[in-house]
């Protein structure tokens, strides 16, 4: 039985499991191509880890506050696409809930200055740099991962691989001419997968509260935050995106979770994306 | 109605799939990916109570005995090392160069179990000591998925704790 040739690959990467897929060549050909995807990973980890004291991300959260930072372009794009997400969503959306994160134990307290409730409306963002009005602590983990995905399948294609998958842990993107089969994990049972989507050319992202929910102390938390009220979304739902792009798909899932439904019609509809509930 | 939010209806969990284990590399696929044309000796790691008591202190970490396997290369070490995690139990594959900084990482198997399986002495059994398949199977069958992000902080773990025996069993304690 003839199948076609390919590599898939995983890397723990963003904090998660990144799977590269590529498909028409020989291994020999494909791996270079794989290793430069898991390089482009690797740079916007390097950059954006809220995790790594020494990132990017991190100097924001330390001195941005104080006095404007100079960013990279790529930390530029992922903190100018998200802040635009932000506006549309009306703070549906927004990267600045990493206290939150933080006081619930999904994110590592640094020590840096104490944030006072900020939101995305206290970044001020200009060509090459950018300040807080107040001590934040932005959080791209609900966009960057996207973005991370999206530069994979770039270096796939310039290394001239034309059918591909780049999965980060479940926010994933697929290229080439054949539609791909994607399986959603069961909200109610997750080790399973019940519906499957068609996938062409497109990135698809989920969130949902299975695996991150958990008790802290008298209450239960998960990864997911609700900007303006700032609780953890602690729902049985699931929420997939389908949108041309995955930094976009990643970040609209939390508007479907937490906008009123005709504000996150309006916002997918901006993004040329479709969300899938269950 | 709405026309870009599809409320999909709960699946029967009796038409559900189990996600299925993922083979990426076997341990030669491996070794040729990360040191090829060079020539790898085993080594063995029997490391003393004390020297496994010294990396737990400094990981933070158990360390499990007879999960972790080293190579020698010529141009560094070759490690394969199992994990459980929440929800799963993963193989990977670290390589370091000859200063013993972390050069790669690969994962080689990843399998999902919920509900404590994954902490059965039974479920696990039925992968010691098997091969790795030597093909890696890239077909119509092969769903990804799509879902809430697992965390991988025990592969994490898992890397801290080899780069620890690595320092302490293999390349030994730095000279006073």
């Amino acid at each position: 039985m003839s199948r076609p040739p390919g590599v898939r690959r995983a890397r723990p990467l963003l904090g998660t499991l990144v799977e590269i897929c590529a498909v028409g060549a020989a291994p020999r050909r494909l791996n270079p191509a794989i290793d430069a995807a898991f390089a482009r990973i690797e740079h916007v980890q390097a950059l954006m880890s809220y995790h790594d004291p020494a990132s990017e991300l991190s100097r924001l959260n330390r001195a941005a506050a104080s006095r404007p930072q100079r960013i990279s372009a790529h930390t530029r794009t992922v903190l100018s696409a998200a802040l635009r997400l932000a506006q549309l969503s009306e703070g549906a959306f927004d990267p600045c809930i990493g206290d939150s994160l933080e006081r619930w134990g999904c994110l590592p307290d640094h020590g840096y200055a104490r944030p006072r409730a900020g939101s995305w409306r206290d970044v001020e963002l200009a060509a090459r740099e950018v300040r807080f009005r107040r001590p934040l602590r932005l959080d791209l983990g609900g966009i960057a991962k996207g973005y991370a995905v999206d530069l994979a399948l770039e270096a796939l294609r310039e290394a001239g691989v034309r059918e591909a998958c780049v999965n980060a842990g479940g926010d994933l993107r697929v290229s080439g001419a054949r539609a791909q089969r994607i399986a959603l994990r069961h909200p109610l049972a997750p080790q399973l997968t019940g519906h499957t989507l068609l996938l062409r050319d497109a990135a698809l992202a989920t969130s949902a509260a299975y695996h991150s929910r958990r008790r802290l102390r008298a209450r239960e938390v998960s990864a997911l935050v609700d900007p303006p009220s700032r609780r953890p979304y602690l729902g049985a739902g699931s929420v997939s995106v389908c949108a041309p792009e995955c930094l976009t798909a990643d970040a609209l899932t939390k508007v479907v979770l937490f906008a009123a439904p005709q504000a996150a019609e309006r916002v997918l509809a901006a993004c040329g994306a479709r969300a899938y509930v269950q | 109605m709405s026309s870009r939010i599809v409320m999909l209806p709960v699946a029967a969990l009796a038409a559900a799939q189990p996600v299925e284990a993922m083979i990426y590399l076997s341990l030669e696929q491996a070794q040729q990916l990360m040191f090829a044309h060079e020539t790898l000796t085993p080594l063995a790691l029997a490391p003393s109570n004390d020297q496994i008591a010294a990396i737990e202190r400094s990981t933070g970490t158990r360390f499990q005995s007879g999960a972790l396997r080293a190579w020698k290369a010529d141009s560094g070490y070759f490690f394969v090392d199992a994990v459980i995690g929440k929800h799963d139990l993963i193989t990977y594959a670290v390589a370091l160069s000859a200063q013993g900084a972390v050069r790669e990482v690969e994962i080689l198997e990843y399998r999902e179990a919920y509900g404590g399986e994954v902490r059965s002495a039974r479920w696990r059994a039925q992968f010691v000591g098997r091969h790795y398949g030597d093909a890696v199977q890239i077909g119509r069958d092969i769903h990804n998925v799509s879902g809430a992000t697992l965390s991988c902080q025990h592969v994490t773990d898992g890397i801290r704790r080899v780069l620890a025996t690595y320092a302490l069993v293999i390349a030994g304690p730095a000279p006073p």
